[in-house]
């Protein structure tokens, strides 16, 4: 595949993997899901541009507003957890233990 | 003439059955034993007439009175058929009982059922006479199991008692083993020919083996052959007239008086002839090493009535129904009068039945001893007495035949064993030092016994001469033979008396004899009672748990069926279990694992 899919396709999978193996801080989750997204952003923006197909030009826009959304929550999330349990580690959330 | 034949027979087995039915008009007409012996000495002279009425005109005749309609193409009516085996069965066996009933009146005068005794042994005798005169299979059906009942109801008269229960249970089972190969033959001789009726089912083409091997079965349960033989000698519970009348004259010759009237349909048939007589041959040398040993005497005389029955069984396997029908005719006589002597030794002894514990009662007991010894040497085949006359005819015509010769090696040998123990039963009655334990005070004054014994004994003596004399054989007898085949009965008798003179001097001396295996295998009657009744049970009962528990219960619905499903979905399970922890390390793993197979796949 081309150099351009590569790193788009190396950014996303390297960032689901640190999703997945990092599992001390909850912080360290949201940093990746934000990569994820960034990667998936510059994806959907290329694609029109190589497809020359400008209709799905408002793709990444969409995806930009919700991924704005769910970093919000997160964040909120981890103000929360931070209030109740003193840190962020993610062994003090012991409902789904870790 | 010819119509009172027919008109005699009837009005005999209606004067037989009156005392039954007159119950049934009021109660006060109540059967005495005398009464019903009476009417069995009435029902005797009435059928003397159709039987000289037979020897004179030689008349036979079948009557049809009704008709069972149950089935559209088949008839079964009530026909009876008064040829030459019925005719002359009827006043024997009316004699016999009529003594035996006599008999009967002194030896259960202390009974307290003694009218429902009497009226067992007429209904028995209706039975049997039924199963005689009987024209079609449905009839002699209805009489073979009337006669299978009564023996039953009477040999466990006594019911208090279990030896006679057991024994009982025991007849009734071997014989309905017998009866499933009598309505096999039924059933083959329905759906093949069509007809139950006796004179229809004869062709000159062979049978096929079938039916004759139903025959032959039933007639090994009824006349106690070898194999459904350990119910006769068991019978002996009974009270001494049942075994008189029932285990030595009339029932048990029904299984051959089948064979014979069904004769021609074996006539073709080399193979079951030869079954039959080798079964026979087998029989009467196995009841006759059986009885060598036995102690008491009703046994002795019931294995003696066996092993007559196998030389029965081996004259129809010789072609010659009526030569087996001239032996049971001559057998009835002094096998019954055996019995009914043995009935007045044992209640004059006070119900001692073991010959070793009995001894000179010669002296004691003249008239029945004597009867006693007119009996055992017609038994041995005496010359001229009434067992010579069939005993000797076919002993030559077992010489004279093309058969197994060791059919003829064991009815020899048979005989031979005869002749010893019954010189053997004889000696150790009457003669020696008395052995008796309490000297009762025996006494022949009563009438009651006397007759009927002198009777027979006179039966004993006179019934070969008269029925040789009058009856028509319908094969030519052998008439020329060899000089040592012609005495060849004789011989073998002579030397059995010898034997039995020397083992007689042996048992009189104060000698223990050591135990040997043949003298075992004759005590114990040939270790069949305890292999069939024990081992063949057993085995039949223990495979039947480990099939209802082990292969059923077990294999079908614990290893591979229901539950074995279940089994192996538990492996599964409990696989599993443990990768169902519940922790999100578990879950991020599988979302990892799923990223790397997407790589993987998109490439």
């Amino acid at each position: 595949m081309s150099p351009l899919h590569l790193s788009f396709y190396s950014a996303f999978t390297l960032s689901s993997l640190g999703l997945a193996f990092h599992r001390t801080h909850l912080v360290s989750a949201l940093l990746c899901l934000e990569s994820m997204m960034l990667s998936m952003y510059i994806t959907l923006s290329i694609w029109p541009v190589e497809n020359q197909a400008a209709s799905s030009a408002l793709m990444p826009m969409l995806m930009l507003t919700f991924s704005a959304c769910e970093a919000g929550t997160g964040l909120a999330m981890l103000v929360a957890t931070t209030r109740t349990h003193g840190s962020d580690q993610l062994h003090n959330l012991n409902l789904l233990q870790c | 003439m010819e119509p009172m034949l027919n008109t005699l027979t009837l009005i005999t087995l209606l004067t037989l059955t009156t005392p039954l039915l007159l119950p049934l008009l009021s109660e006060k007409l109540k059967p005495t034993p005398n009464m019903i012996m009476h009417t069995t000495k009435t029902a005797f002279m009435v059928s003397l007439l159709p039987m000289m009425m037979f020897m004179y005109l030689n008349t036979e005749c079948i009557t049809t009175h009704w008709e069972w309609k149950i089935m559209m193409n088949f008839k079964i009516p009530l026909s009876f058929k008064m040829d030459q085996y019925s005719m002359m069965f009827f006043p024997i066996a009316l004699f016999v009982t009529w003594s035996i009933l006599q008999f009967a009146t002194w030896y259960m005068a202390s009974e307290p059922y003694i009218d429902k005794f009497f009226s067992y042994l007429l209904m028995f005798l209706i039975a049997m006479l039924m199963l005689t005169i009987a024209n079609n299979m449905f009839l002699l059906f209805i009489g073979w199991e009337g006669v299978g009942i009564m023996s039953f109801l009477l040999i466990g008269w006594w019911q208090g008692r279990a030896e006679a229960n057991t024994a009982a249970l025991q007849a009734v089972l071997y014989n309905r083993i017998g009866d499933i190969g009598l309505i096999l033959s039924m059933m083959w001789l329905a759906s093949t020919t069509n007809t139950w009726e006796i004179q229809q089912n004869f062709s000159q083409t062979p049978t096929p083996i079938l039916p004759l091997l139903g025959l032959i079965l039933a007639a090994t349960g009824k006349s106690a052959q070898f194999g459904l033989h350990p119910w006769l000698p068991a019978a002996m519970e009974g009270p001494t007239p049942v075994s008189a009348l029932l285990h030595s004259s009339t029932m048990v010759v029904a299984g051959i008086f089948l064979l014979i009237r069904t004769h021609p349909l074996f006539t073709n048939n080399q193979a079951a002839l030869t079954l039959c007589l080798c079964l026979g041959a087998l029989s009467t040398l196995f009841a006759a090493t059986c009885a060598l040993t036995q102690n008491d005497i009703k046994k002795i005389i019931a294995f003696s009535t066996s092993s007559q029955l196998g030389l029965m069984m081996v004259t129809i396997g010789l072609n010659l129904p009526q030569l087996a029908f001239l032996h049971i005719s001559t057998h009835a006589f002094f096998k019954a009068m055996l019995f009914l002597c043995s009935g007045s030794i044992i209640h004059n002894l006070n119900g001692e039945q073991d010959i070793r514990k009995m001894g000179g009662l010669q002296k004691l007991l003249p008239v029945t001893t004597s009867c006693l010894t007119i009996g055992n040497m017609a038994l041995m085949g005496t010359p001229f007495l009434a067992g010579f006359y069939s005993k000797d005819l076919i002993i030559e015509s077992l010489n004279t035949s093309h058969l197994n010769t060791w059919a003829l090696m064991l009815t020899l040998l048979a005989t031979t064993f005869t002749a010893t123990y019954t010189l053997r039963m004889t000696l150790m009655v009457q003669t020696g030092y008395t052995r008796t334990i309490v000297i009762t005070p025996m006494n022949e004054n009563n009438p009651t016994i006397i007759n009927p014994i002198t009777r027979l004994a006179l039966g004993s003596i006179l019934a070969g001469l008269l029925i040789t004399s009058y009856i028509i054989p319908t094969k030519t007898p052998p008439m020329t033979m060899p000089t040592i085949t012609k005495t060849a009965a004789l011989t073998i008798t002579a030397l059995g008396i010898i034997l039995a003179l020397e083992l007689m001097n042996l048992t009189q001396t104060l000698t223990q004899p050591k135990q040997n295996a043949y003298q075992n295998f004759s005590s114990s009657l040939g270790y069949f009672n305890p292999l069939t009744h024990r081992l063949t049970t057993e085995k039949l009962l223990n495979s039947g748990q480990k099939i209802a528990t082990q292969l059923i219960d077990l294999s079908w619905y614990k290893k591979t069926g229901p539950e074995g499903l279940a089994n192996l979905q538990l492996m599964m399970t409990k696989t599993y279990t443990n990768a169902h922890t519940g922790l999100i390390k578990a879950y991020l793993e599988s979302f990892a694992l799923s990223i790397l197979i997407l790589l993987f796949y998109l490439n």
